[in-house]
């Protein structure tokens, strides 16, 4: 546990009970006598001067839970500098948990890693999990209560909260209904055993009050599906390892869906023909994703044609009817699918009617993998969300008085339902609980600062319903309340900690205080997954007819809104590391242009950046476009998340917001806008090229070729050793081997690496400027035709080259090699000649055109303290993360043992795609990847003997279906 | 006296004079010192030099604001960026540089091969090629992330314990720079020395008599002083004509050196010497043809050296084309695929422009200077001249840009668009230039009068 103390909710409530002005005044009397006089210049600077000395008090530590302040002449018990601290915590997102360990240097977070023990990350994180360490020191989260978007005091607040507690919550009403009549609780997906007991507790006292679960991006579809299907609310829960053929409808499943990492983790685990069976996964879909990247093969589909697809599968698997008609390719798949009975799985996308959802459950108990391949599952959800307590409900209901308070709880619903703002003008007393103030704080009557997830204590059950543990990572920074806390104060519940309450949900499982210890050190409570039940297929499920999922309108285009892979329903707009992270498949940042199939972008002569208003019903938006080479024809792809009005400095009106069109009535209708071209940062600064050939820096082939040659990918070789080459002298040697079979490009790697190593943030203008930092790069290549590309990732980093390009033209000796292989960057010696960058033919190399860690919106606080910021003028690279290098080499020193690094991408990447150590061990992991006759290096032809190399992407095709 | 060039050839006879027939050495230091010194008051430089200057002196103030810039923003206020990571900096510097080599050729080449044409041009020559380098220098620190310490290129001994890195072409090329430029300056100033004590001979106002008195470093005319004059100057020539040599094979280095696609090429320091000729060549052409009337320089700059600097352009032409060929077959023979992608983009890419402009300034006009009416035609020949500066700027934009906006990686492909700070920068140095050759035109004597004298056959 951090050495923290109780104080979060303690220090809230006081605040909460107004006591904080009254303190000001208690602790300096004469302060209220001297702001009563009039001033004049002298006093006025005194009072200036009284004011910047209260300044930095303010910034002492608040102390001990009895409020006695503690002076740091002894430092903390287990903070010794320069010596990280990990405690475990979990990342929240929609209510399902990702485990994760937080590092801390002197007692501060500066990094996330993934928790092995929590089955929902195993080690891997995901990019938003990587970049919450912004979230945690964002100067723009909430400060203070808000009342109409304006500052109040806490009295204040408390007191309309008395107000609301004496009507609504009034024991006896006027009107005779129930206590709590006219309240209404809105949240997120609730998975939490506390928050759930929470809420439970709030209804229990007022039994009038109703609780509304809501998420923006939402799975509703795929629990009323499952609902549909086994005639209760299940989770069904894939497993990949035993998957042979896996067909992914419209797939998130590795890319978003609860659980995802644990998914990848899986797929990758069958992904290389030198270390096992590899399985088949064929995807089909309208907009290419990760997971259809990651397939063997891809297929395009507009959602009718989806539509369309489903109805032949489930024809052919559930009424065994000889498949006829539909693409070609979907007769030898069906018949790979039976072929695998009992070890094939079908996964559907989280757009489509729960209809299609039964369906497809139906599918998969045909194919008898139920047990093997997948479980179904009690759901995770605290209470799995009704569709009548579904937001539109919710919204009726405050249209027509019925609402006379409600309590938005973490949910930023009036950016994503456009409506909403209108509706809440009819309730007379709205508060948001929310840690920063977005739209729904400042368009609802009130705001309660809510702490960070990382200052609070919770806990939230993940895909598979292990519990994790949260515990807070620091005091809270802006003095945010706790949700728990803050929920029951405002409804005027007993305050307790929010620490007993979590405590008090786990007594019977964690009885004493030592395995209370335990489960917050692992992060998880052992044993708290979620069931496996044996309810079974209704006979329905398979007879469920399903509805057309989109507007069957040949002529329209289908506009199909997913959420942004980073910023997610718009929580991360004001996260700069994922506005500036590129988009995997389009390379955008900081925008989201319209994605446009490139037969669209031929018919109405549209180039990239070109705008176009785009009308349906009420809705309009002007945007720019973006050609999505292996996009369905027929369909535009929007992505949510953007556009926000309250999100902060870094995210206010950055791309353009598509919410209103969700619900929007009416065809589409897309015009090409007079207005000149919007230029749209894109990391990738040329026209998209879509290979003809084979590429020779990706490489990659099939498995029969796998099987007829293995070495086949060794191609063109390095030349021979020459005069120069030495060997290193070093006690270790470096290097790393990253295989593209694991790789599913979803960038976790980037943001790890920026996060660890201090990596600034330049902005859209320098990105357009092409002048982007990341020493880490997905590089994406295409091939084949723009309508249907084949896609493949290749993480590129500094090479380590033993023969560096960049060494030898460095007049001042500013980037030399070291005795363990790294090619090492002195910044301090660095005059900015930029000939390394140059000369480099991986151009891995970054220069600081501007002094932009400057200039980046985050206190020196957050910082890695073990890795230098860079100042203006200087080069910069990837160090094979030498900081953690050195630490281990000290570990070893001290403790003789060998040397164990873990680079930052390496411990982020959730498909263990990333291996690292010493190449002269042979027992290490690296050098067994580098032994792989897939291996390769990349730009052999260049003689620079690389340290990174690669281990080229084998693709398991059915030898039925023609490329 | 040794004094070498044309002593053997009477220049003033024939249809096509070096010097024109009635031209005494008398009558050319009169004419020199007269347009140096003034004597009889009026106007203190003639009108065009004011104008001139003016002109030159807003260039200058244009380019001093854009270095104070770029002094306080950082190097982001160019358009440099990620793949291409040198632009105009490195761009001008090279074009300078060359510009800078015609004096040498003309002044230390041809004084060693004892071409009489090349006295009434040296010293012409040689001020350019001081102006020209002076501008190129500029670039070398300004490129630099940090400029501040641009002095850590020097091996000297520091309390870092740390010393240049000896592989790298930069340290060579500042090396090179640095000889080049002291060994210039030395070349052009003992050259003058002479000319100097002549001037301080016949001033009449005390402050060039003591100005020049200063400068001319007690040179009486002895007949010590000339005995050792002679060989001092000869073993200055033939270190400086090396040095031209070297100077432009290092900046070539400077890319061949470099591993980029359309850089690593063993043809560059060759290449580099030949397009360093070609605009030395034009840009004393470009001077000459103007100055002559403007200084009444016609009896002793005739149209036989006109005809001479013509055959010069059009061979420095010749051998570029050659190098522009042998980069296409050595492009398409070799084995980098790499190479061709990117020399494939010059020809019809972004930056097709460049190239082809290149090809019809630098080779396709220079052509018409086979026919001697047209080299002698002024207004024919100064737009070649014009048109071949442009011509060898376009040629280091295509090398240093359009190569690193496509090298091996087709995921790091970029592009290139310069700033106004770029330009502006660009405008300064040519302001720079101007001014610099205006104050030299206006106190130092244009004319070799020792040289010339001698040449007219009254020996020192």
């Amino acid at each position: 546990m951090p050495p923290l103390g109780r104080s979060g909710g303690a220090d809230a409530s006081d605040r909460l009970a107004g006591l904080s002005d009254d303190e000001l005044v208690r602790q300096f009397p004469r302060l209220e006598g001297a702001l009563s006089h009039a001033l004049d210049r002298r006093r006025t600077l005194r009072l200036l001067a009284l004011a910047l000395a209260s300044g930095g008090l303010k910034g002492c530590d608040p102390g001990t839970p009895d409020r006695g302040f503690v002076s740091a002449v002894r430092a903390a018990e287990g903070v010794v500098p320069g010596v990280p601290n990990i405690y475990a915590t979990a990342h929240v997102r929609d209510g399902y948990a990702e485990g994760i360990l937080v590092t801390h240097q002197m007692g501060r977070p500066i990094k996330v890693e993934g928790n092995p023990a929590h089955p929902g990350s195993r080690g891997g994180t995901d990019v938003m999990a990587q970049a919450l360490i912004h979230d945690f020191y964002d100067p723009d989260r909430a400060i203070g209560p808000l009342h109409h978007g304006m500052p109040a005091s806490w009295q204040d607040l408390t007191g309309a909260m008395q107000r609301m507690r004496s009507t609504v919550m009034a024991p006896r009403r006027p009107d005779g209904t129930r206590s709590g009549t006219g309240l209404r609780i809105l949240t997120g997906t609730v998975t939490s055993p506390t928050m759930g007991r929470a809420i439970a507790q709030i209804m229990q006292a007022y039994p009038g009050a109703i609780w509304h679960q809501w998420d923006a991006i939402g799975r509703k579809h795929v629990r009323q599906g499952g609902m549909l299907a086994y005639g209760q609310a299940v989770s069904v829960l894939p497993d990949l390892t035993q998957a042979d053929v896996v067909l992914a409808l419209d797939s998130d499943l590795l890319d978003s869906a609860p659980g995802h990492l644990a998914f990848a983790r899986d797929f990758a685990m069958r992904r290389n023909p030198v270390r096992g069976t590899m399985n088949r996964l064929y995807a089909v879909e309208a907009t290419p994703s990760l997971t259809g990247v990651a397939a063997d093969h891809r297929f395009i589909a507009s959602p009718v044609m989806l539509d369309e697809v489903i109805g032949r599968l489930s024809a052919g698997l559930l009424q065994d009817e000889a498949p006829s008609g539909g693409p070609e390719w979907l007769g030898p798949v069906m018949r790979d699918l039976r072929a695998h009975r009992g070890r094939a799985f079908i996964h559907l996308g989280p757009d489509h009617p729960p209809e299609v959802h039964a369906t497809v459950h139906a599918m998969n108990e045909a194919l008898g993998g139920r047990g093997r391949v997948f479980d179904v599952l009690e759901p995770p959800e605290y209470r799995t969300p009704s569709p009548v307590d579904d937001l539109p409900t919710l919204m009726e209901d405050m249209e027509d008085g019925r609402v006379e308070a409600l309590l938005i709880v973490d949910v930023n619903p009036v950016h994503q339902v456009p409506r909403l703002a209108a509706a809440l003008r009819h309730v007379p007393t709205s508060i948001t609980l929310a840690d920063r103030p977005h739209e729904t704080a400042v368009a609802t009557n009130w705001h309660v600062p809510l702490a960070h997830g990382m200052e609070d204590w919770g806990d939230a059950r993940g895909h598979d319903g292990t519990v994790a543990l949260i515990q807070p990572q620091a005091m809270p920074l802006y003095g945010g309340m706790n949700a728990l806390a803050a929920l029951h104060a405002c409804v005027g519940l007993p305050l307790r900690p929010a620490i007993d309450m979590v405590r008090a949900t786990w007594r019977d499982l964690l009885p004493s205080q030592r395995d209370w210890h335990d489960a917050l050190a692992t992060g998880v409570i052992a044993g708290t997954a979620c069931r496996s039940i044996d309810a079974l297929l209704q006979p329905a499920a398979s007879r469920v007819a399903s509805p057309a999922s989109f507007p069957r309108s040949a002529a329209q285009p289908v506009l199909l809104l997913r959420p942004d892979p980073y910023l997610w329903d718009g929580r991360g707009a004001n996260n700069p590391w994922l506005q500036e992270l590129p988009r995997p498949l389009s390379k955008v940042v900081w925008d989201n242009p319209l994605l446009i199939p490139p037969d669209l972008a031929r018919d109405m002569k549209l180039r990239n950046g070109d705008v176009v208003t785009l009308s349906q019903g009420q809705a309009r938006a002007r945007l720019p476009v973006w050609i999505q080479p292996g996009q369905a024809s027929g369909c535009v792809v929007g992505l949510l998340g953007w556009g926000r009005q309250h999100a902060g400095a870094t995210g206010d009106d950055v791309g353009t917001d598509l919410y209103p069109f969700r619900d929007a009535p009416g065809p589409l209708r897309i015009e090409v806008a007079k207005e000149t071209a919007i230029p749209v940062a894109c990391t990738e600064h040329h026209a998209t090229i879509i290979g003809t050939a084979p590429s020779e820096i990706a490489r990659h082939g099939t498995l029969e070729q796998f099987r007829g040659n293995p070495a086949f990918l060794a191609g063109k070789q390095e030349p021979d050793a020459s005069l120069y080459r030495r060997p290193p002298d070093g006690p270790v040697a470096w290097g790393m081997s990253i295989d593209l079979n694991a790789c599913i490009g979803c960038n976790a790697c980037v943001t790890a690496c920026q996060v660890e190593n201090n990596i600034p943030v330049v902005g859209r203008d320098e990105v357009l400027r092409q002048r982007e930092m990341h020493w880490l790069r997905i590089d994406r290549f295409h091939e084949g035709t723009p309508d249907a590309p084949d896609t493949f990732f290749q993480p590129m980093l500094c090479m380590h080259c033993e023969q560096a390009p960049c060494e030898t033209v460095c007049p001042v000796g500013a980037t030399t090699h070291d005795s363990e292989g790294l090619n090492v960057m002195v910044y301090n010696r660095c005059i900015g000649t930029k000939f390394c960058s140059n000369n480099c033919p991986y151009k891995v190399r970054r220069f600081n055109y501007f002094a932009f860690a400057q200039h980046e919106n985050r206190p020196a606080i957050s910082r890695n303290p073990d890795v230098s910021v860079r100042t203006r003028g200087v080069m910069e690279k990837c160090t094979f993360c030498v900081q953690r290098i050195a630490q281990a080499r000290i570990a070893t020193d001290r403790d003789g043992v060998a040397e164990q690094v873990v680079t930052a991408c390496q411990a982020a990447c959730p498909t263990r795609a990333i291996s690292f150590g010493d190449i002269h061990d042979p027992a290490a992991e690296v050098t067994r990847h580098k032994a792989s006759p897939l291996s390769y290096a990349a730009l052999p032809e260049q003689g620079t003997y690389p340290r990174v190399t690669y281990e080229g992407r084998i693709r398991n095709r059915n030898p039925d279906i023609g490329s | 006296m040794t004094r070498g060039v044309g002593m053997d050839v009477d220049v003033t006879q024939g249809n096509d004079p070096l010097i024109y027939p009635q031209e005494t050495p008398a009558s050319l230091t009169e004419r020199v010192c007269v347009a140096t010194l003034r004597p009889d008051g009026g106007m203190w430089a003639p009108m065009w030099w004011w104008m001139c200057l003016g002109v030159a002196l807003l260039l200058v103030g244009m380019g001093a604001v854009s270095v104070a810039w770029l002094f306080y923003a950082g190097l982001g206020i160019w358009g440099i960026d990620w793949p291409v990571a040198w632009g105009f900096d490195i761009l001008n510097y090279v074009w300078w540089i060359a510009i800078a080599s015609g004096g040498t050729f003309i002044s230390a080449l041809f004084f060693l091969l004892r071409a009489p044409w090349r006295t009434s041009l040296n010293r012409l020559a040689e001020s350019l090629t001081l102006c020209a380098a002076l501008c190129a220098a500029i670039f070398p620190i300004l490129h630099l992330g940090r400029p501040q310490f641009f002095y850590w290129l020097f091996p000297y001994p520091n309390t870092m314990g740390l010393w240049a890195q000896f592989r790298s072409p930069l340290v060579w090329d500042f090396f090179a720079i640095l000889a080049y430029v002291t060994c210039s300056i030395l070349f052009w100033y003992f050259g003058l020395l002479p000319d100097l004590a002549t001037l301080r001979d016949r001033a009449q106002r005390r402050w060039q008599q003591v100005f020049y008195g200063v400068l001319a470093l007690g040179f009486r005319g002895s007949a010590r002083q000339w005995r050792h004059y002679g060989p001092v100057y000869g073993v200055l020539a033939a270190l400086m004509a090396p040095l031209v040599v070297s100077v432009h094979s290092i900046v070539g280095m400077d890319f061949a050196g470099g591993a980029a696609t359309g850089w690593h090429s063993t043809e560059f320091p060759p290449f580099f010497v030949f397009g360093a000729a070609l605009s030395g060549f034009a840009i004393v052409l470009l001077v000459l043809l103007p100055l002559r009337p403007a200084l009444g320089l016609e009896p002793y700059v005739t149209d036989r050296h006109v005809d001479v600097l013509g055959r010069l352009l059009l061979t420095s032409s010749l051998c570029v084309a050659y190098a522009y060929v042998m980069d296409v077959f050595s492009t398409f023979y070799g084995p980098d695929q790499a190479d061709r992608t990117m020399f494939a983009f010059r020809l019809h890419g972004l930056y097709a422009p460049v190239y082809w402009g290149t090809i019809i300034l630098n080779i396709v006009f220079p052509q018409l200077l086979w026919w001697r009416a047209i080299r002698l035609n002024p207004a024919v020949v100064w737009p070649i001249c014009l048109g071949v500066l442009v011509g060898m700027w376009l040629e280091r934009f295509q090398i240093i840009v359009t190569s690193l906006a496509h090298t091996q990686l087709v995921s790091a492909w970029g592009q290139y668009t310069p700033t106004v700070w770029e330009w502006s920068l660009l405008c300064g140095t040519i302001g720079l230039f101007l001014t610099a050759f205006l104050l030299l035109v206006r106190f130092i004597p244009m004319l070799a009068m020792a040289e010339m004298r001698a040449m007219l056959g009254d020996g020192p």
